[in-house]
């Protein structure tokens, strides 16, 4: 998923950009099942893995921002949260 | 280092080797090949290795489909370099052939011969990110270090003793080796792998290498197969080749796991500095290194009955070190140049090139120098065309670096 630019884009969207790229860098995770209150830390991803994620999270939503301000997001909704409200 | 102690340099064996190269992986796929003198040489397609401007048509011999072991951690492998995935899967070969499973990890090293040996990664991701650094890869901070190669290997193994890079550009994986044997020698570790890494050569350092004359030029470029041809008098460089040689190295009391059999003894071994920053080869440092391996090997150059020599097909190079072997009483011996077939590793060279000695000396069978139609020297026992059936007893292996290293290996049938 590259540079999704639309600006009507929901969170939901922005919550499987965060699962498609999550699986990309934890194979184990693979067939999971996420959920909206899933926490990548809790799902076994590691701090290098969680800013791999993150990073290309930030890329296919064309989004700028320090990864420091996604620090305190506990779950992926949360992530996805922030992320919305930088569109 | 070669010193008085040679009753305790005695002992130490090769136990466990490894091996991945254009013409094959692993031990017996490479050592078929090579006795059949067969060849990958033809213009590099790998990305990064030929200029954008498509004004290069560098030649080299590139590996192919690359077989990575059940251990490898596939998470960790999508942020690995070539030269990481090159070193496992290399590195796990020796591992099992030596059977270090059974060897406490506290006493196991790993000692990587090679420095800048990612230039081609580096450049693709300089390449991808140039417009958009905010997306770079946090894992680039991790990857573009050497040094990554031994994270990775070691966190696969379990390995937890030493492990670290240490560069001695074309002499990296001779230089290795001795490392790794003066690691075991002096207690540091019980065993320790010498991992001469595939040096990942850009089309930047192709280019550099061209323009100071050390590579090959275009004069085979019809036929690139024609292009890397050591010791004849129609060599002008060398011809690159990704390849990478591991080496398990310990002293033969420990040497007794199941299954383990050594292939044969490091008896003596030399480094030394011509203190000369220029690539320029030293008729006196190779020499020197010859005779101080031979010394500490308690051998005379009449019992050599092999040698693996650098043989780059570099002019000078290649001049310089027919001298020296001359000039040690080793013309004799029997000699063919491992390059011919399968490029120059640079920083893997010294260590692929012994894992070849090690087994034409356990297979009595001598590989065929490609392209050696009109030798600089004929007073040489050359092995020219075809693999011919040798019983090595005794052999010698050289290694050179630019910046004026020499380096010499003396190895004896166990």
């Amino acid at each position: 998923m590259n540079n999704i630019l639309e600006n009507n884009m929901n969170k939901s969207d922005i919550f499987s950009t965060i699962v498609e790229h999550t699986r990309e860098v934890v194979f184990e995770l693979e067939d999971h099942e996420f959920k909206q209150d899933d926490s990548l830390k809790a799902l076994g991803a590691n701090s290098i893995d969680r800013s791999e994620i993150l990073m290309m999270t930030l890329e296919s939503l064309d989004i700028k921002m320090p990864l420091l301000a996604l620090a305190k997001a506990v779950n992926i909704d949360e992530i996805a949260g922030i992320l919305h409200a930088r569109l | 280092m070669p010193d008085s102690e040679t009753s305790e340099t005695s002992d130490m064996v090769v136990t466990g080797l490894g091996v991945t190269s254009s013409i094959g992986q692993g031990k017996t796929a490479f050592i078929t090949a090579l006795l059949a003198g067969e060849h990958k040489f033809d213009v590099m397609k790998r990305p990064g290795r030929q200029s954008p401007d498509g004004t290069t048509a560098f030649f080299g011999a590139e590996i192919g489909d690359l077989t990575l072991p059940d251990t490898a951690p596939r998470n960790e492998l999508r942020t690995a370099s070539l030269s990481a995935k090159v070193a496992l899967a290399t590195l796990d070969e020796a591992w099992n052939e030596a059977h270090l499973s059974d060897v406490d990890p506290k006493r196991i090293g790993l000692v990587v011969g090679g420095s800048n040996f990612q230039q081609r990664e580096l450049l693709l991701t300089q390449q991808k990110y140039h417009n958009k650094l905010d997306y770079l890869r946090p894992t680039y901070a991790m990857s573009f270090m050497d040094s990554d190669l031994c994270g990775l290997c070691t966190q696969t193994y379990g390995i937890r003793g030493l492990a670290y890079t240490m560069g001695g550009a074309s002499a990296s994986g001779q230089a290795c080796i001795i490392q790794a044997i003066e690691a075991v020698r002096s207690g540091q570790v019980d065993v320790c792998i010498a991992l001469g890494a595939l040096m990942d050569l850009s089309y930047w350092e192709c280019q550099g290498f061209r323009s100071l004359g050390a590579m090959g030029s275009d004069n085979f470029a019809e036929d690139p197969g024609l292009a890397c041809r050591p010791f004849d008098r129609d060599r002008n460089g060398f011809i690159y080749g990704e390849n990478c040689g591991a080496l398990v190295i310990e002293r033969s009391k420990t040497a007794t796991r199941t299954g383990v059999k050594p292939y044969a003894r490091l008896a003596g071994w030399a480094m030394e500095m011509d203190g000369n920053r220029n690539p320029n080869p030293s008729f006196e440092g190779e020499v020197s290194v010859i005779k101080q391996a031979l010394k500490q090997a308690q051998l005379s150059p009449g019992q050599i009955d092999y040698i693996n020599p650098h043989g780059t097909g570099s002019t000078i190079g290649d001049e310089t070190e027919l001298s020296a072997i001359a000039h040690c009483g080793l013309r004799h011996a029997r000699i063919n140049a491992t390059k011919s077939v399968i490029g120059h590793g640079l920083s893997a060279a010294g260590a692929i090139e012994m894992v070849a000695t090690l087994l034409q000396m356990r297979t009595g069978q001598l590989h065929p120098s490609r392209n050696l139609d009109n030798p600089m020297a004929a007073d040489y026992d050359w092995v020219r065309r075809a693999a011919v059936e040798h019983n090595i007893e005794n052999a010698l292996k050289m290694s050179m670096g630019f910046g004026g290293i020499n380096t010499a290996i003396c190895l004896q049938k166990y």
